[in-house]
This record gives C-alpha cells, sequence and structure tokens, in this order.
C-alpha cells in the first residue's frame, strides 16, 4: 500500500510540473496586464500543433524544439497583442473576457479546418521509457517537462527581478503613467509581455503533445486548468503557480485514489472556491 | 419631440411588439417557434444576468449554476418522485435560492475578476458533484417525459422573459436598484451612505439565479433531457454574458435585444454556412467587442449624430 | 428606416434574417435529411457519418437509385452541422422536416444526440434511422419511429469474455473500468455479470469521469493489484491516455481489451507501434464475406471509401450506410415513399448489407453480435467471433520494454 501511495504521489508531483508550465502563461498576462486570457488554452493547443508539425515533417525533436516553438509562438502573441487585444486595453475590465472567449472560438475552428478533429500525439523514441526509483516508476518525458517547469520558474524570477526589461514591465504593470514618464513604450511593452506569455502557453502545448492528445478542442478545459492553478498559486510570482501546480496535480492524484476517480475534478474546483474565498491572492501572494 | 418617441406611443410599440411575440405559435412555421423558445430562454437568462452583473456590476460566471439546479429540480421532481413540471420548477428555484443564499454570501465578498473565477469555479464544482449524486442518476443523465407542446414551452418562455424584464423595470425605479447601481459605481461609498451593501447583493445575486433556474427547468423539459455537462455548461454562461454586455448592461432592454440579435445572427450562420459558423459567430464577437464595447444599445443610440465614425471613436478611446 | 424607431429596427432586422432563410428541396427527388457533429469535440467522428451517407447516396444513384412502383427516384442529401450542440441539433431536424421538407431522417453521432432527436421523428411521424447511439435510453422510450443499426452496449463485451475462457493460460483477475456516460455504464453493466458467471474475479471495478486526462492512479492499481485482464469501456481520447500511460509506467497486464478506437484508423495512427496487442471489438470487419446489394461486398466498399476520402472506414461508416441501404430497401418494400409506410417497411425489415444482416427488434434496435479484434503489427486481426476462434491472438502481452 506504501507502494502504491509513492507511486501517486510521484505521479501528482510530475502531473504538477506539467500544470505549471501549462499556468505560467496566463499568471504572467493576468498578473501584469490585468487581461483574463480565455484563449489560453487555445494557445497551448496551437503550441501543441506546432510542436507535433515540427516533429513529424522537420524531424525536431519536441524538448529539443522547445526554443523554436516559443519563438514563433511568441510571435504570435506579439501580433495578436499588438493588432487586437492593445485596441481594448483601457476599455471595460470586462471586454478582454469577452474578447479573448471570441479569440478562442476563432483560433478552434481555424484548427479544426487547418488540422481536422483527430486526434494527434507526439511520440518520439523515448516516450514510453521510464526511470526507477525504487518501486516508484517515473516516466522520462514527465520527468522532462518537470524540468522545465523547473527551469522557467527561475528563469521568469530573474527575468521579472533582475533584467531591465522584466522591471519595465513589472512598472507598467503598476503604474502606466508612472511608467510612460520613465519612457516605457506600453504598446510595445504590452505586446512583449503577451507575446511572452503565449510563447509560455506554447512551450506547454509542446509538452502537452508528448504527454497527451491534441485536438482542436481541448483549449476551454485546459484554460479552466490554467485558471485554478494560477489563483490557488498565487499571481504575484512564479514560484506560485509552480507550488499551486504541485498542489494540484497531488491532490488530483490522491482523490482519485482514496476517494474515487471521477471527484478530482470536484477536489481541484472545491479547492478554487475554498482558496478564493479565504485567501484570494493564493497560497504565496501577497495578503491584500 | 417627434410624435412616436412619446410615451404613448412607446408604449403602444411595445404592446404591439409583445403582442406579435406571444402569436409566434399560430402564425409561425415550427422552425421559428423554436428558435424563438431558445431565443426566449437566452433573454431570460441574459436578463437574469443583468441584475447581478449589469447592475451591481458583479460579472457571474455562476449562472449556469442555477440554470443547471433548475433544470435538475425539474428533471429529479418528474423523473424520481413523479411530480407535475410546476413542482418540479418550485423545486429547482428552491434549490437556487438555497445555493444564492449560502454560497453566495461567501463568494461575493470578492470583487470584479476574482468573484468571476470564483462563480466560474464553483459551477466546475456543480457539475462534477452532480455527476456523483445517485438521485440524478450521475453522469448518464436524466430523461424527461416527452411533451409534444412547442406553443406550451414558447408561451411559458415568454411570460418568464416578460416577467425578468418587468422586475428589472422596477427595480430602476426602486431604492434597491439605486442601491445596486451605487454598489457597482463605488462600493465603499454606498457602504457608507448606508447601503447595506451585503444584503443588497445577495438578494440581487438570488433573484438573478431564480430566473436562470426557472429557465433551466424549462429548458430541461423542453428538451426532455439533462446531463451535468449540458445542465452546467459553462459556454452557455459566456453566451448569457456576451449577449447581456452586447446588448447593453444595466439597462432594461439592452440584454433582450442582445439576445435576440445574436440568437438570430446565430442561428442564420447555422443553417446557412454551416461547417464555419461557429467560426463567424467568433469573430463576429470579436468585431463587436473591438467596436461597440459599450453594447448594441449604445451603438444605435449613437449611430444617428455619429454616423460610422462611432466605431472609430470607440476604438480610439479604448486603445492603449 | 428612419419611421421605424431604433429599437424596433434592431429586433424586426434579425426576425427577418430567421424568416427569410428557408432550404430549397429538389422536386423529384428524395431527399435524406441528417445533422450531424462536423465540428466540435466529437467531429473526428461525425465526419465518418458524413462521409458515409455521401458515399451511399451517390453509389445507389449511379446504380440507378430507388425503384418505386415502376418509377426510379433519385436520392438527395441534405446535411446540416449541429457544432457539436444538443439542442442546435433539434431545431435543425426540426428545419428540415418542417422547412427543407426532407423525406426521410437519418441519424446523428452519438447515444444522447440521438435520443434527444428521437423526439423529433416522433413528433412528426417520420422514421429515423441512426447508426450512431448504442445507449438503453434510446429505445426506452417506446418510440416507433426510431431505429438504430449498433449493437446494444450490454453486449460489447460479450465476445470477448467468451474468448477469455478460452485462452492459455487462462487469466483469473479482472479490473473493469468505464466512463462514466450512459453507454460506458451500460457496458459494464452488461459485462459484470458475463466476468462473474465465467468465473473470473474483478478486483478493480471503478467508473471514471468522462474526458479524463489521468489514468496514473488507475494504472497504479492495476499493478500494484497484478491484473491479468484490464477491459475499458470509454472514449477515444481517454483510451490513447490510457495505453500512453500504460507504456510510461510500464504497466503490461496479460491483455487489455477497449470498446472504441481500436477499430479505427486514426486511432492506430495515433499510436503507432504502441497500438499492438490492443483488444477491441467491431460489430463489423471489411470482409468480402458481407455482401451488398450496391457495392459488392464490404471489402470492395472498404476499398472505394478509403480511395475517395483518404481514411479507411470503420463500423461507424459501415452503420451509416447500412442506415442509407434500410431506407432504400424499406421504400422498396413499401413500394412508397410515404413516412408511415416506410416506418412499417423498416419495422419487418430483412436483407443482407456490407454491414451484415439487417433486421430491427422489436424496439427498434439492430442485435449484431460484437467480434473480437486485436492490433497484430501493422494490421488489424479478427480474433473471436460467434462461432469461435477465427485467428491466434498475441496473448499474453509482453513487458512493454519486451516488445
Amino acid at each position: 500500500m506504501m507502494d502504491l501511495l509513492s507511486q501517486v504521489v510521484a505521479n501528482g508531483i510530475l502531473l504538477g510540473g506539467l500544470y505549471a508550465v501549462m499556468a505560467f502563461g496566463l499568471a504572467l498576462v493576468w498578473g501584469v496586464l490585468n487581461i483574463v486570457n480565455l484563449a489560453h488554452g487555445a494557445f497551448i493547443m496551437l503550441g501543441g500543433y506546432l510542436a507535433w508539425h515540427l516533429y513529424y515533417i522537420v524531424g525536431l525533436d519536441p524538448f529539443l524544439g522547445l526554443p523554436i516553438t516559443a519563438v514563433v509562438m511568441f510571435a504570435l502573441g506579439y501580433v495578436v497583442q499588438r493588432g487586437l487585444l492593445n485596441l481594448i486595453v483601457r476599455g471595460p475590465m470586462f471586454n478582454s473576457l469577452l474578447i479573448t472567449f471570441g479569440l478562442e472560438v476563432v483560433l478552434t475552428y481555424c484548427a479544426q479546418l487547418a488540422f481536422s478533429a483527430d486526434f494527434r500525439a507526439i511520440n518520439p523514441v523515448y516516450a514510453g521509457h521510464s526511470v526507477s526509483i525504487g518501486t516508484v516508476v517515473i516516466p522520462v518525458v514527465r520527468l522532462a517537462a518537470f524540468a522545465v517547469a523547473l527551469a522557467l520558474t527561475v528563469g521568469m524570477w530573474t527575468f521579472l527581478l533582475q533584467t531591465r526589461l522584466g522591471r519595465a514591465i513589472r512598472a507598467t504593470a503598476q503604474n502606466l503613467v508612472a511608467a510612460r514618464l520613465y519612457g516605457v513604450e506600453p504598446r510595445h511593452l504590452y505586446a512583449v509581455t503577451f507575446g511572452l506569455g503565449i510563447a509560455l502557453a506554447g512551450v506547454s502545448g509542446a509538452l502537452y503533445g508528448t504527454v497527451s492528445q491534441i485536438n482542436p478542442y481541448i483549449g476551454a478545459s485546459l484554460t479552466a486548468k490554467s485558471f485554478a492553478i494560477s489563483i490557488i498559486g498565487g499571481l504575484d510570482n512564479p514560484l506560485g503557480v509552480l507550488v499551486g501546480g504541485l498542489f494540484l496535480g497531488i491532490v488530483e492524484s490522491l482523490t482519485t485514489l482514496y476517494i474515487g476517480p471521477t471527484y478530482a475534478d470536484v477536489a481541484s474546483f472545491g479547492i478554487l472556491v475554498l482558496v478564493l474565498v479565504v485567501r484570494p491572492s493564493g497560497l504565496l501572494g501577497k495578503a491584500a | 419631440m417627434k410624435p412616436w418617441r412619446s410615451k404613448p406611443w412607446r408604449i403602444a410599440a411595445l404592446v404591439l411588439a409583445l403582442a406579435a411575440a406571444a402569436g409566434v405559435p399560430w402564425y409561425g412555421s415550427d422552425v421559428l417557434i423554436q428558435f424563438g423558445i431558445n431565443a426566449l430562454l437566452l433573454a431570460v437568462l441574459a436578463q437574469g444576468w443583468n441584475i447581478i452583473g449589469g447592475y451591481t456590476g458583479y460579472p457571474s460566471f455562476g449562472n449556469s449554476v442555477f440554470y443547471g439546479l433548475g433544470g435538475y429540480g425539474v428533471g429529479i421532481a418528474m423523473v424520481k418522485w413523479g411530480l407535475p413540471f410546476a413542482a418540479g420548477l418550485a423545486f429547482g428555484v428552491a434549490l437556487a435560492v438555497i445555493f444564492a443564499l449560502t454560497l453566495g454570501v461567501l463568494v461575493l465578498r470578492l470583487r470584479g475578476h476574482y468573484f468571476a473565477i470564483a462563480t466560474l469555479a464553483l459551477s466546475q464544482v456543480m457539475a462534477a458533484i452532480v455527476s456523483n449524486v445517485p438521485l440524478a442518476d450521475r453522469n448518464i443523465g436524466l430523461v424527461l417525459p416527452p411533451l409534444n407542446n412547442d406553443p406550451f414551452f414558447y408561451e411559458l418562455a415568454l411570460g418568464l422573459l416578460v416577467a425578468a424584464t418587468l422586475c428589472i423595470y422596477v427595480i430602476t425605479r426602486s431604492r434597491f436598484g439605486f442601491g445596486l447601481i451605487a454598489i457597482r459605481e463605488n462600493e465603499e461609498s454606498a457602504a457608507v451612505m448606508g447601503v447595506n451593501t451585503t444584503l443588497y447583493k445577495v438578494l440581487a445575486f438570488t433573484l438573478s439565479g431564480i430566473f436562470s433556474a426557472l429557465a433551466g427547468g424549462i429548458h430541461a423539459y423542453w428538451i426532455t433531457f439533462l446531463d451535468p455537462d449540458s445542465a452546467f455548461d459553462i459556454s452557455l454562461n459566456v453566451k448569457m454574458i456576451i449577449m447581456a454586455v452586447f446588448g447593453g448592461p444595466g439597462t432594461v432592454f439592452g440584454p433582450l435585444v442582445g439576445a435576440f440579435f445574436l440568437s438570430a445572427v446565430s442561428e442564420f450562420l447555422s443553417s446557412e454556412i454551416t461547417s464555419i459558423a461557429g467560426l463567424f459567430f467568433g469573430l463576429v464577437i470579436v468585431a463587436a467587442v473591438v467596436l461597440m464595447p459599450r453594447g448594441l444599445a449604445d451603438a444605435i443610440r449613437n449611430m444617428h449624430p455619429l454616423g460610422w465614425r462611432y466605431f472609430a471613436s470607440n476604438v480610439r478611446a479604448h486603445r492603449l | 428606416m428612419k419611421l421605424i424607431p431604433a429599437y424596433l429596427r434592431t429586433v424586426l432586422l434579425p426576425a427577418l434574417i430567421v424568416a427569410a432563410s428557408a432550404g430549397v428541396a429538389l422536386a423529384q427527388d428524395i431527399v435524406l435529411g441528417a445533422s450531424v457533429q462536423l465540428t466540435g469535440p466529437v467531429a473526428n467522428t461525425g465526419r465518418y457519418y458524413r462521409d458515409a451517407y455521401q458515399i451511399a447516396v451517390d453509389k445507389i444513384n449511379a446504380a440507378g437509385g430507388v425503384k418505386i412502383a415502376g418509377q426510379s427516384r433519385k436520392l438527395a442529401l441534405k446535411i446540416y452541422d449541429n457544432q457539436s450542440d444538443v439542442s442546435l441539433s433539434v431545431r435543425q431536424y426540426t428545419q428540415l422536416v418542417t422547412q427543407d421538407k426532407v423525406n426521410l431522417l437519418l441519424g446523428p453521432f452519438a447515444s444522447n444526440f440521438a435520443l434527444v432527436d428521437s423526439a423529433v421523428s416522433e413528433k412528426y411521424r417520420i422514421p429515423m434511422v441512426q447508426g450512431g447511439g448504442a445507449s438503453d435510453q434510446i429505445f426506452d422510450r417506446k418510440f416507433k419511429y426510431i431505429f438504430g443499426t449498433l449493437a446494444p452496449a450490454s453486449n460489447y463485451f460479450g465476445s470477448t469474455v467468451e474468448m477469455m475462457k478460452a485462452l492459455k493460460p487462462k487469466p483469473q483477475s479482472v479490473a473493469l473500468l468505464y466512463a462514466d456516460d450512459a453507454f460506458d455504464v451500460s457496458v459494464a453493466e452488461g459485462t459484470r455479470p458475463k466476468l462473474k458467471e465465467a468465473g473470473f474475479n474483478i478486483v478493480v471495478d471503478e467508473r471514471y469521469s468522462t474526458n479524463a486526462t489521468d489514468f496514473n492512479s488507475l494504472l497504479s492499481r492495476v499493478r500494484s493489484g497484478n491484473v491479468d485482464v484490464v477491459l475499458v469501456a470509454g472514449h477515444e481520447t481517454e483510451i490513447l491516455n490510457f495505453i500512453r500511460q500504460a507504456k510510461s509506467l510500464t504497466v503490461a497486464p496479460k491483455m487489455y481489451s477497449f470498446t472504441v478506437g481500436v477499430p479505427s484508423d486514426d486511432f492506430r495512427r495515433a499510436l503507432g507501434k504502441d497500438a499492438d496487442y490492443a483488444f477491441g471489438m467491431t460489430a463489423w470487419l471489411p470482409s468480402p464475406d458481407l455482401k451488398d446489394r450496391w457495392f459488392g461486398d464490404a471489402q470492395q466498399f472498404a476499398k472505394e471509401y478509403e480511395a475517395r476520402f483518404g481514411y479507411a472506414p470503420d463500423y461507424h461508416a459501415a452503420s451509416a450506410v447500412a442506415d442509407v441501404e434500410a431506407f432504400v430497401q424499406a421504400m422498396e418494400d413499401a413500394g412508397s415513399i410515404e413516412p408511415t409506410k416506410v416506418r412499417d417497411a423498416l419495422a419487418k425489415i430483412h436483407f443482407e448489407s456490407l454491414y451484415g444482416p439487417i433486421a430491427f427488434g422489436e424496439n427498434g434496435q439492430i442485435d449484431l453480435p460484437q467480434v473480437v479484434i486485436q492490433v497484430q503489427g501493422d494490421s488489424l486481426a479478427a480474433i473471436y467471433g460467434a462461432k469461435g476462434f477465427i485467428q491466434q491472438p498475441k496473448y499474453p502481452m509482453p513487458a512493454w520494454s519486451a516488445r
């Protein structure tokens, strides 16, 4: 029984890592730009398709191809923000929800038209391999995704706190007018931030494709998950997202084992509600 | 003032429109009646949302919970307990009220995005919980006894919409309504001025929930099938918000107009362009948010003096 | 325009749009109408129906169409995309009947759609033959105008359990995993007594959420319990996840069998080599033994279908073709296109098609036995049918590392 428990906990941690990567982009865009991106899952889906094509048409390994996926998705995000979302930024807060909803519908349908509704999976040679620690089996691909999650956490932290661009982004988030006074060009900066968020989404899509299947309709539920993680962890810092992801992954795995497989959603969203009601800034966020 | 803008004329026009709408089951085609039922129920949902989202300024993504509870109220009452439809509706409303009072108090302490996400999470939780409740037949869903009477459902939905709109009309002229608007504009000041914000918010949430539950109950009986996914469907919630916001939130007729317009557009696309209907609908939403962010009502009012420049001025006002 | 107040304009215009969108039916042709999921989450199965309906109609027309009372009439098809939205499918079927004035109705995919849409066919007394829903709920309502060409859910694992009894070494323990929707729950409810009767020990009996993506906990339990056989009743995406996660957790029971996916081309392609050894079942295989009036036999049909559409047909497609053929046969038997007469003819129908023998039970559902199939290398092999072993199965399944 102990063996089973440790396996399930390990499963939860690895799942959590993947969840965290999915949520990074959403948390960044929401925390910094105050844009609630309901199309986040659709961008994850697009990143997955991109990685799939890179693997099956160019032969590029999905992990090695992550930088390319990131760059292309960044460009996409930049264009979307600069060309579309910047147009509604100063409007009623609500409109970001609505426009990203519309965007989600458009992206999903375009994917359906371009790629059909068939399931695609990214199956590199090592996809089924695993490493054993005692009796616990750890799939290589999930371990790699976890490593990526850790790397991204550290990377984002350093970026936001140490680099000039990162600090400019945080400044813009705090105070648009003051940022302007410092010579920051908000339109460009907003677009860069959103681009970063989408690049992160794209990367998580590539990882998702190695672990599960891609089809045009996976976006909605992934967005919901990413929201849950962002809130639970707290929007203020990247470590919060990692913690939120891990927390959710472990809770879901344990719930499936001890209460029943049909209760996983009750647990994850129930905790989300609890966190919102008790501590809205999240587990690691600064108390309001 | 032009004669047809005066009050008696407006009332006459309204009565005429109502009579025309009520007469659809007689002169309309079967397709039109079904479209009508669907659009009317969506309009009720949009109006219900209007109370908590439009007037009170709390963007609820949880109205689908009330909708689902209403549907399951009717479903459980009719299928499991053999009760008549009216009893089912009452049961559904009771469930909605209990939910609004207990969880509403907790959730209404949050603002803006956080409130939205909390209500969204609640709808997911409810869907997940109901799919585990044996009384509701878990995730298999309930099959209700078929009733072949579209005109009945139509008139019922129409009646509900009239009730909802009247309710909002009365609210806008009451202290309760002013209190809600005050909460929306500046909650702290409202509290300082003596508005019992918690009571008002919970009341608004409950009222909004009652209408949503009734709509859900009617829909369940009409479609004769109910399962957690379709009952607590999140995209339905988004649709009702879009319709309310598109039409003009915080107005009496805005959501109604928004619901009908968007339903008609969606139905037209689905029957004419069929496969890419969804795509076009998404594009329409995106375009609408960019060009008409304050809703259709606002656009109509201002189109007259400004013409096409209205759209450009909107973009200029809201872009970064 | 200015004379009409603005607030009335916005209601009149869309009302006019809706009223104006009417379909046009060709005069002499017999029109078959359907609302199918062409977009939305189940679109990848929905397209089997659209393509199969089309190829059947085209083939029948090429052979001269339907012969009624000495006259030959052609078939026409009108298909709407219901975007995987149940409410919309109801309105579209209503539109097909009342506005487009189609003669007969073909079904959508999925049990919950067929269930709700059957209310339309019953209301207007126009028969609907659907090949997409197998759940008992559809036929429990005792409607007279709904017919189904998918075999009953409760018997899906029937032939599999029979086969398991004959395997050497005989398996002892079984894990039964099923999604929580109507169809899969019916499958589980039908399978449990069969397993008990055959003397198998059900050590894991778990219902999971539809669209679940994470099977790690369940798989860990299968592994720690050393389960011999795993039976999964679920949807394609869940089963894909299950197999891939089984590989990554090195869970390899002696045998596993799935209710969907295995017969389908895109499923096997998505898994690649990992699909090997997987068992499934199908009520249909493209065998030359299934003779057909229009296509010759099932094998020729499969070739033609793949040549035209670029992917191989599975039982969904064959079932859809059977629906069209059933209507044609019924119209010819009745000598009329009048809906009630066609309906009565359908109830008594009995003929051979590329899908197998077509006959509807009293409740309107067909009863066909399932054949156990297995992915063996690059091909799909028929293993066990009504008369016993057809071919030897690759059993037991080796550990993942030993493949």
